[in-house]
């Protein structure tokens, strides 16, 4: 018996493409205040951002993360989107997002291996040659951050430039979006988008703090 | 014989064409998938079509054929 053997390898080519224009662009309202120096860093040097998240796809982290945000469950999925290059740098588009039902707690999160039919569902019906180009999870209440076994995850699955995680406080109204730097991890800037037949991110997502 | 099929790696778009033997199983599969890219093997799971493929079927359990083409997938966990 002989194992498997890869013949041969076929990559997939890096588009050139501008990234959305600045004004489709706008900060996250629930942006940590600890990112928004690196956010301002881009806008004032009219540089590319690392991660541009559409704003259908932002909105279904958030409000994923919200309906479980009260029972201080945590939520997770799989970000849909392409990579880009323009002026020599390379960028993530976050078209969209898939997930399926979790086994979930307050301090642990994975996809229920009994329904990964939804997630293919989900990802065969994103409408384009989509690439997994990161995660996103909550953290109800406990802020953004990337603890071992989410760094553990970022090493193992999504070690690429290009591959970012997003983590959400809908509790805080904070998010953040992470990679892999060293041993460790760093916050990136990133920004939302919106076509132009689509409102613009509007203001009522402002961010509202909680107590406590 | 040998099946020739194609394994897609969803996080980089990549795919390699790979051939099997009738005895070989998906564990095999996604090993030699995860390997060429240099990815831990228990991180993934792999499908075809809307079905994951369960590790230790043969590629004629699973309903293998000459030009599938299987997508490797990660399997994430977040904690805290």
């Amino acid at each position: 018996m002989s194992a498997p053997k890869v013949i041969s390898e076929t990559k997939r080519e890096v588009k050139h493409n501008p990234p959305p224009p600045v004004t489709h662009t706008r900060k996250h309202y629930w942006l940590a205040e600890s990112s928004e120096e690196l956010y301002r860093s881009i806008v004032l040097s009219s540089g590319v951002f690392p991660v541009y998240i559409s704003k259908k796809a932002e909105q279904r982290i958030r409000n994923h993360a919200l309906n479980h945000g009260d029972d201080g469950i945590e939520v997770m999925g799989f970000l849909l989107g392409e990579v880009f290059e323009h002026m020599g740098t390379k960028y993530t588009v976050v078209r969209d997002v898939a997930t399926t039902t979790l086994e979930a707690s307050e301090v642990s999160v994975k996809f229920d291996k009994g329904n990964m039919g939804e997630l293919f569902d989900q990802l065969d019906g994103s409408g384009f040659d989509y690439m997994i180009v990161g995660w996103y999870h909550s953290h109800p209440g406990h802020s953004c951050f990337m603890s071992p076994t989410d760094i553990r995850t970022q090493k193992s699955m999504f070690s690429e430039g290009y591959h970012c995680a997003i983590v959400v406080d809908p509790l805080k109204s904070e998010i953040e979006a992470y990679t892999l730097d060293g041993d460790g991890y760093k916050p990136i800037p990133f920004t939302v988008y919106w076509e132009e037949y689509e409102d613009s991110y509007g203001k009522l997502y402002k961010k509202k703090r909680r107590k406590g | 014989m040998t099946t020739r099929i194609k394994v897609k790696n969803a996080e980089t778009g990549a795919s390699v064409d790979m051939d099997l033997e009738q005895d070989n199983t998906v564990e095999e599969i996604i090993e030699s998938a995860a390997s060429y890219w240099e990815k831990p093997a228990g991180a993934y799971v792999i499908r075809k079509g809307k079905q994951v493929l369960r590790g230790q079927a043969t590629i004629m359990d699973a309903g293998i054929l000459s030009e599938d083409v299987l997508e490797l997938i990660p399997d994430p966990e977040g904690g805290q």
